[in-house]
């Protein structure tokens, strides 16, 4: 047998190799760019009117007092968006803020926080990550300072350790060498195990731990003052959902989310806010077809490749960025669905 | 059938395969560099007749998750008589012999359709081939080329716990025939495990999780063996395979599957209905 050490060595690309990779996935995201935007055209925010603030390149809307949010691309990770591709909110209490998700690169997360810090300057006590995906955590690096603390669900630390070598070394080939300058994986300081309180002064936060659904390290923050929830990226809007958890899960927690009534929530992918429950309409339409079609064809005997062509074929055109992730979440929920 | 030590082939490349592969780069994403030297390791001097029609290989041209990509290896009905073996081989792939399969009395000798389907780990740009030993002991290859990249190292299961808890969980399901008078029938094993191929990062440890996988698959029809397959650490986790196999009154499969613990898991399909002659 091998060495670990060798498997490492034979494991890895070269380097030019990745660079073709990447340059192939860079013209078919151009490609399909065109496509992507006018599908986002017509996903029209929920919240309306609300006050928008554009500084250091990085454009915020103010979706209820003190709670701001930005709003990332559809698209995969590029040298062009350089991992401005999910949402990033922050939250201003009396006395410190709190920043959820950090974007895609330690370049854009840099801009985040300058961003940030042309509204207020108040300390950041609290970094949050909703879950372990590059472009919600690879930003946390310019957030490092005395007093800010990283929190994530008890198994973010788990999940990103495991993944730490693959997540930079595909956000480096996507991103290129310049946009991914600097970009780290950073481990949670502060692990939420089932609920707690983050005092921000006169402001209080409430992160609840989910189980196994987008991922197996989802966590949803309630900013108590306004009734925002902000659920990662178990809400995707305008973007089709992706799977790296439990299909079954994720529509039971679905359900779970339907029966709240918050003033708004905020999706991972999406508009800068939402309304419950017409907000989960489209992902649960999604998933629900997904789950119906790929159970219906394990029923009926047919194979995973089968299913990757006919599942869910309905919901094309209804989403962007559907033909880089839909064969990969039929092909997840087939893996989970024939253990049934 | 293998000149070398099999076990080394499927555990890992050999050195003079993996020094191939840093050197194949960066050549053409097509390249067909690997095979030469693979060839000789795995079948020596033995001639392989490619592209007969013997054969036929199914799988995506992107494959979408490189750690779970499907992979169907038919044998036309025009092909008759019993076949002794198949391989399926990802050249690139750090341990490139995925499975290879000898076949039994209750394997069926043709009539219609053989097939075997899996699913594989592709850790970058490669060509799969599919090769099959005849009866007359010729060997027949096809191969076709698949985009994926990482799904070696791919990292852990997505629900880390449950993949865990349910270890060595196994299904076995034999279809029942449209016709039932059909010379072949169809089944599928699914065997819960993580696979684990020495490539994934322990998050504790921050050293890699040890190699732990199946290594071999025996399955029987009463007392006829259908195949026995040996298989390495480019199948992916939750091995599935899904074949054909001779029809008959007796249709009931028995599984023994052994991973390099070594773990011993049994599975067994229940009797489907009877086949009317």
């Amino acid at each position: 047998m091998c060495t670990p050490a060798q498997l490492q060595t034979i494991a890895r690309p070269g380097e030019e190799e990745t660079k073709t990779i990447a340059r192939a996935l860079m013209r078919s995201v151009s490609r399909r760019s065109v496509l992507a935007g006018a599908l986002a055209f017509s996903v029209a925010p929920l919240v309306s009117r609300v006050p928008a603030f554009a500084a250091a390149g990085m454009d915020f809307a103010e979706v209820a007092p003190g709670v701001f949010v930005h709003q990332g691309r559809y698209e995969l990770q590029s040298p062009q968006n350089r991992g401005d591709m999910a949402n990033a909110s922050f939250i201003v209490g009396d006395d410190a803020i709190a920043v959820i998700d950090t974007l895609g690169s330690a370049k854009v997360g840099a801009d985040l926080l300058a961003g940030i810090r042309a509204i207020t300057d108040k300390p950041i006590r609290y970094v949050i990550n909703t879950h372990m995906h590059p472009d919600h955590v690879l930003g946390n690096g310019p957030f490092k300072a005395d007093g800010t603390a990283f929190v994530g669900h008890h198994k973010l630390a788990r999940g990103l350790a495991a993944r730490a070598e693959t997540y930079l070394a595909s956000s480096k080939d996507m991103l290129g060498e310049d946009a991914f300058a600097g970009s780290e994986i950073m481990l949670p300081t502060l692990s939420v195990q089932d609920r707690t309180t983050l005092d921000l002064g006169g402001r209080e936060l409430v992160l609840e731990a989910q189980s196994v659904a987008h991922t197996d390290n989802d966590l949803i923050v309630t900013d108590t003052k306004t009734g925002t929830i902000f659920l990662g990226d178990l809400l995707f809007s305008g973007h089709v959902p992706t799977l790296d958890g439990s299909l079954r899960g994720w529509l039971s927690l679905i359900d779970q989310l339907e029966r709240h009534a918050p003033a708004r929530v905020v999706p991972g992918h999406g508009p800068h806010a939402m309304q419950l429950p017409a907000a989960l309409g489209d992902e649960k339409r999604y998933w629900s077809t997904v789950a119906g079609d790929v159970r219906r064809l394990i029923a009926e005997g047919q194979t995973l490749s089968e299913a990757t062509k006919t599942a869910g074929q309905s919901e094309r055109g209804k989403w962007a960025m559907f033909d880089q992730y839909h064969v990969r979440n039929v092909t997840a929920a087939f893996a989970e669905l024939e253990w049934e | 059938m293998f000149n070398h030590s099999s076990r080394s082939i499927f555990s890992i490349a050999a050195g003079a395969v993996a020094a191939l592969l840093a050197l194949s780069l960066p050549a053409f994403a097509d390249d067909d560099d690997a095979w030469p030297s693979l060839q000789k390791e795995i079948y020596g001097t033995r001639p392989i007749i490619e592209n007969d029609g013997t054969v036929l290989i199914d799988a995506p041209e992107r494959a979408e998750d490189p750690a779970v990509v499907p992979i169907t290896i038919r044998v036309p009905p025009s092909v008759k008589g019993p076949l002794k073996s198949m391989a399926l081989i990802i050249d690139k792939n750090p341990a490139p012999v995925a499975a290879n399969i000898t076949f039994g009395s209750a394997a069926g000798d043709g009539g219609g359709e053989r097939r075997m389907a899996t699913r594989v780990r592709i850790d970058t740009y490669s060509y799969v081939r599919a090769v099959i030993e005849t009866e007359d002991g010729a060997l027949h290859m096809v191969k076709t080329f698949v985009k994926a990249s990482g799904g070696c190292s791919a990292p852990a299961p997505k629900d880390a716990d449950s993949e865990s808890a349910g270890l060595g969980k196994m299904q076995v399901r034999s279809f029942d025939p449209a016709l039932p008078s059909t010379p072949l029938r169809e089944a599928v094993i699914m065997i819960k495990h993580p696979n684990t191929n020495g490539m994934q990062m322990d998050p504790i440890s921050r050293g890699y999780v040890p190699a732990r996988f199946i290594k071999s698959i025996e399955v029987k029809r009463g007392d006829d063996l259908v195949f026995r397959a040996k298989t390495g650490i480019s199948i992916a986790a939750n091995p599935h395979f899904r074949f054909t196999y001779q029809n008959a009154n007796d249709n009931a499969l028995s599984v023994t599957a052994i991973d390099t613990e070594p773990t011993t898991f049994i599975g067994a399909s229940g009797q489907v209905a009877a086949v009317s002659q």
